[in-house]
């Protein structure tokens, strides 16, 4: 406690030349792992092979455009080599950064606000300690009007930017590190609770799905049918640590990069606990769900003699490639991984289609972006990987094989157009305050709704202030 | 200097070589145009073609033979005059012929490109293993190559070789169940069997999946493992070069100062575009690239081009192996006995690579069975019995380059933008068949090895699709069309990304070579742009 003491002295006055010479490898090791938790390299790494840790650059999507990450390695030029613990502190759990500049809530402040001070002081010391500073900085975000206002966050902040969670004190001390790493580390609820129209966390439906560029975020409340109240803790624990789990899914988009770079790496009391917390949060149903999105165990493949006659094909459609013949395209791009039958490889090389929460979901989001963008992932058990279609087939052929493989192999109610697979390559539909901004703004309104929401927030701040105070 | 330029380089095929010079090219900040005689069709496409073809035994028949872009096999395109059918799978689209190879990457061995000076016969290239070696390993890593760094691959089974100054970017695949049969017990012979570096990716690599032994690398891989020149076409193309297809160049006109100063290609519409570029890199095959040169009257100052054309030609062995062997598990070869590759005797005859194929053996099985009229319940019993013990070894000679052995323009033969045919002479030389009586007795040996029973040694000669010597290397200008840069001797700004320059052809399948050149001749002509 006291090496402790005096690491949170040399890191609060700012002084990294002086922890250089006496820094705490407990201290940093446990800095690395609560970074690991919190995830901090998926979004502070650029996406590019190669590219060095914690530089920033990686172009975070929103519904308002692309949010750039920042270099949030030790450079006092470049990056936060400057910052004292202080600084860090209220950049990490306030979306503060030094000089009063506002951070955007792609920065998953407020979930990071329930970081223990303690922890706070393990990251920074991390962070100034044994990341390798980079002097370069990444683009700008540029974000259209009225987005690219940073003080709009004040308001913001007031109406969401503290989780307001405050953990169950009778609760069990392994649910309560579930929900630390839940809440606040994995801040899982930034992308798998809905969002209102404002765009904060809906506290309401806590881990009832959203959408994050166009992928679904599953629900993740124990409800069996909408939820994840079908899954063993094995199977919840296999799926956190590997990316895949048999008879149930696949993690792609950001949700492999979730594991790939955070939870992977997780001890497995951290897993189970995680595990242990999200059986207690409140279920959240789907009346319009009949069965959960796994439950889809049955193959109906089309015959193969309906599409490969075996006469060949006559020279002039060799080079044809225009065909929308759903059965025909699975055939030729998707039967030589998941079989003709979709029944894939028994090691989960090849993921069965059927019993898959991809192809069996309601919303065929998840199953089009995988098509389109592939599936690349490092779990604990290796590297799992799906080429991308995006280029060899267009937004009606994906349509198409979509369609397919959910008739074949998963929902057959689902069917997926064109358009649909458009906009969410596009990353997905635009929420209301995108949708509504531009009008605002022409009919003068926009100044008067910001500053509406601004007071709302002062006038809320207050009150949950006073509640907070109260408990 | 006030001319423009439609572009800094123009590049015309996109093969892997020329794909891969683009890339270097475009990547390193040089305005770059690809030129195409064919189409774009993606994978699943030809997948689809392969699956609903009647001709699967043959490799070019799932890919577009379009009478302005013809492959090799369409029967009118390659007139032959010599004694040998010279006829190498060929391929016209985005990618070129490496849709369908076998992905076999060797590297030289210093002997192979000393030939004349070590031993006597053939040349030297003007260029030594050292020169090339930085850009074998580029090479490598372009293509996803696995192979194990272990091995003695001069096949004598002494310490690594060649020399390496990087590792493989990826490690071997596992050893099939008829390769380890195959050495364990030929081993016991005195046989040395390698594994083949070969650009089927072990593990995710550069977008493409791990190979997954579908078995099918000829005539295309099902899923993208197996390295196609597509790979470096999209890796252009995102680096900023143009792409444009259905383009056929159909002459190289001289500018000022021995300079090319433009391009013409026809389209199937019949539009004729010239475009100009600083510097120009043909790339289109060992077969069309020196038609290219004949018929614009370019780069022919030393009367070698289109000569000198060498391919491995070969010859194959059949038998039933006396225990099950299980061929066609896994990619379709796997590596080869390498005993012949490098020693004295190459003063007398041609080095010999023996390698077992592992495709699939069911349909040529199948058809010697129905030759001889077994039928019926009995025809089932014996497909699953021979169709286990079946071996197929596939062994290629050294050819040395002649002049006589040619490729030419066939100005009696025009496609239908035009453009004159091929018209090949191609006769099997002295130096191959003193080697045939060493080969065969190898062939007895394998059998004997195996506890055999011998279906077939007496194929006859085979083409092994390895276009060399077409575009002669060499010191000597007044012998030679390339020099040891890939650069012309005529034209200071015409390069050639071909195998065809390749003077002294070894044993092994020049592509990895091939690919080395083309980055290597990029990188001289980034420094010159």
């Amino acid at each position: 406690m006291r090496r402790l003491a005096a690491a949170l002295f040399a890191a609060a006055v700012g002084a990294p030349a002086a922890m250089a010479q006496a820094p705490d490898p407990a201290l940093v090791e446990r800095g690395a792992y609560l970074a690991r938790a919190a995830d901090c390299t998926s979004c502070h790494t650029a996406p590019e092979p190669g590219s060095p840790p914690f530089a920033g650059g990686y172009p975070i999507p929103s519904p308002m455009g692309p949010i750039v990450s920042a270099n949030i390695t030790p450079s006092k030029s470049h990056g936060i080599g400057g910052y004292s613990l202080e600084d860090f502190s209220r950049a990490v759990r306030a979306g503060v950064a030094p000089g009063g500049r506002h951070l955007y809530p792609a920065m998953p402040y407020p979930a990071y606000s329930g970081i223990t001070d303690e922890d706070i002081a393990a990251l920074y010391a991390y962070f100034m300690l044994d990341v390798a500073p980079v002097h370069t900085s990444p683009p700008e975000t540029e974000l259209p009007f009225p987005f690219n206002l940073r003080p709009l966050m004040i308001g913001w902040n007031l109406l969401f930017g503290e989780s307001g969670f405050v953990s169950d004190a009778g609760a069990s001390a392994e649910v309560r590190r579930g929900q630390y790493l839940v809440e606040t580390l994995g801040h899982c609820g930034s992308c798998h609770s809905p969002r209102n129209a404002l765009m904060g966390e809906d506290r309401s439906r806590f881990l009832g799905g959203g959408t994050v560029g166009g992928w679904v975020a599953p629900n993740l409340t124990p409800d069996p049918v909408a939820g994840i109240g079908g899954w063993s803790e094995e199977e919840i624990v296999g799926f956190l640590r590997d990316g895949y789990v048999a008879g149930k899914g696949v993690a792609a988009g950001s949700m492999a990069e979730a594991v790939e770079h955070s939870l992977r790496y997780l001890s497995e009391d951290d897993l189970r606990a995680i595990v242990a917390f999200l059986k207690t949060v409140p279920p959240i149903p789907d009346p319009s769900l009949a069965r959960p999105a796994y439950d889809w165990t049955e193959a109906r493949p089309v015959a193969v003699t309906e599409y490969e006659t075996g006469n060949g094909p006559m020279q002039a459609d060799l080079a044809d490639s225009g065909t929308l013949d759903g059965a025909i395209l699975y055939n030729g791009a998707c039967a030589s991984c998941h079989g003709i039958s979709g029944a894939g490889t028994p090691d989960g090389a090849f993921p069965s289609l059927t019993a898959n929460t991809t192809v069996g979901a309601t919303n065929p989001a998840n199953l089009v972006l995988t098509i389109a963008t592939g599936v690349d992932r490092e779990g604990a058990n290796g590297h799992a990987f799906m080429q991308t279609f995006g280029e060899e087939l267009s937004d009606a052929q994906i349509a198409a094989v979509a369609t397919h493989v959910a008739s074949r192999f998963g929902n057959p109610d689902v069917a997926v157009d064109a358009a649909a697979v458009t906009e969410l390559r596009a990353g997905g539909p635009p929420p209301w305050i995108l949708a509504a901004a531009p009008w605002l703004f022409v009919a003068g309104a926009a100044l008067v709704i910001l500053i509406f929401v601004a007071l709302l927030g002062v006038i809320l701040g207050v009150i949950l202030g006073r509640r907070h105070a109260a408990a | 200097m006030a001319t423009t330029f439609d572009a800094d380089v123009i590049v015309v095929g996109s093969g892997a070589l020329g794909a891969n010079a683009a890339y270097e090219l475009a990547r390193q900040g040089k305005s770059v145009i690809v030129l195409e005689a064919g189409v774009r069709i993606p994978r699943w496409k030809i997948v689809e073609n392969f699956r609903n073809s009647s001709k699967k035994q043959n490799y070019n028949s799932p890919y577009p033979n379009e009478a302005w872009a013809h492959t090799s096999y369409d029967a009118e395109y390659i007139e032959n005059t010599g004694s040998f059918d010279f006829r190498p799978g060929m391929l016209k689209l985005v990618g070129g012929t490496t849709w369908h190879w076998a992905a076999a990457c060797w590297r030289y061995i210093p002997n192979d490109m000393k030939l004349r000076s070590t031993y006597g016969v053939g040349r030297d290239w003007p260029i030594d293993y050292d020169d090339l070696e930085p850009w074998y390993g580029r090479a490598e890593v372009a293509l996803g190559v696995a192979g194990t760094e272990f091995e003695d691959q001069s096949g004598q089974g002494g310490e690594p070789f060649p020399p390496r100054s990087t590792p493989y970017p990826l490690p071997p695949e596992g050893k099939t169940y008829m390769f380890q049969r195959l050495q364990s017990r030929l081993r016991q012979m005195g046989y040395n069997f390698i594994h083949e570096p070969n650009a089927r990716v072990t593990a995710p690599y550069d977008g493409r999946p791990a190979c997954a032994g579908n078995n099918n690398c000829m005539p295309v891989c099902p899923i993208g493992a197996m390295y196609s020149g597509v790979v470096h076409v999209d890796h252009a193309v995102k680096a900023g070069a143009e792409l444009r297809t259905d383009a056929t160049a159909y002459r190289l006109e001289k500018g000022e100062a021995g300079r090319i100063a433009a391009v013409h290609y026809r389209t199937s519409k019949g539009d004729d575009v010239r475009l100009t570029a600083r510097y120009f890199v043909i790339a289109c095959h060992g077969l069309e690239t020196p038609k290219l040169l004949l018929i614009s009257g370019v780069a022919n100052s030393s009367d070698q081009v289109g000569r000198n054309l060498m391919d491995h030609s070969g010859i194959g062995l059949q038998f039933l192996a006396d225990e099950p062997v299980w061929m066609g598990r896994g990619q379709i070869q796997q590596g080869g006995i390498f005993n012949w590759r490098d020693g004295p005797f190459r003063a007398r005859h041609a080095a010999i690579k023996h390698a077992p194929s592992n495709y699939v053996p069911n349909t040529a099985v199948a058809q010697r069975l129905l030759k001889v009229g077994v039928l019926g319940s009995e025809l089932d019993r014996r497909l699953r019995d021979e169709a286990s013990r079946w071996v197929d070894i596939s062994t290629v000679f050294e050819m040395l380059p002649h002049p006589e052995n040619r490729v030419e323009p066939n100005y009696d033969r025009q496609d239908a933008l035009g453009i004159p045919m091929l018209k090949v002479h191609y006769d099997i030389d002295d130096y191959v068949k003193a080697a045939l009586p060493v080969a065969m007795n190898d062939f007895r040996n394998f059998v004997r090895g195996m506890g055999g029973e011998l279906v077939v040694d007496d194929t006859g000669w085979q083409n092994r699709d390895h276009l060399m010597g077409s575009v002669i290397m060499g010191a000597d200008p007044a012998d030679s069309v390339v020099d040891g840069d890939c650069r012309t001797y005529d034209h200071p700004n015409l390069f050639l990304a071909t195998t065809g320059v390749i003077p002294a052809s070894g044993v092994i399948n020049p592509t990895l070579t091939g690919v080395a050149l083309s980055i290597r001749l990029a990188d001289i002509i980034a420094r010159e742009v």
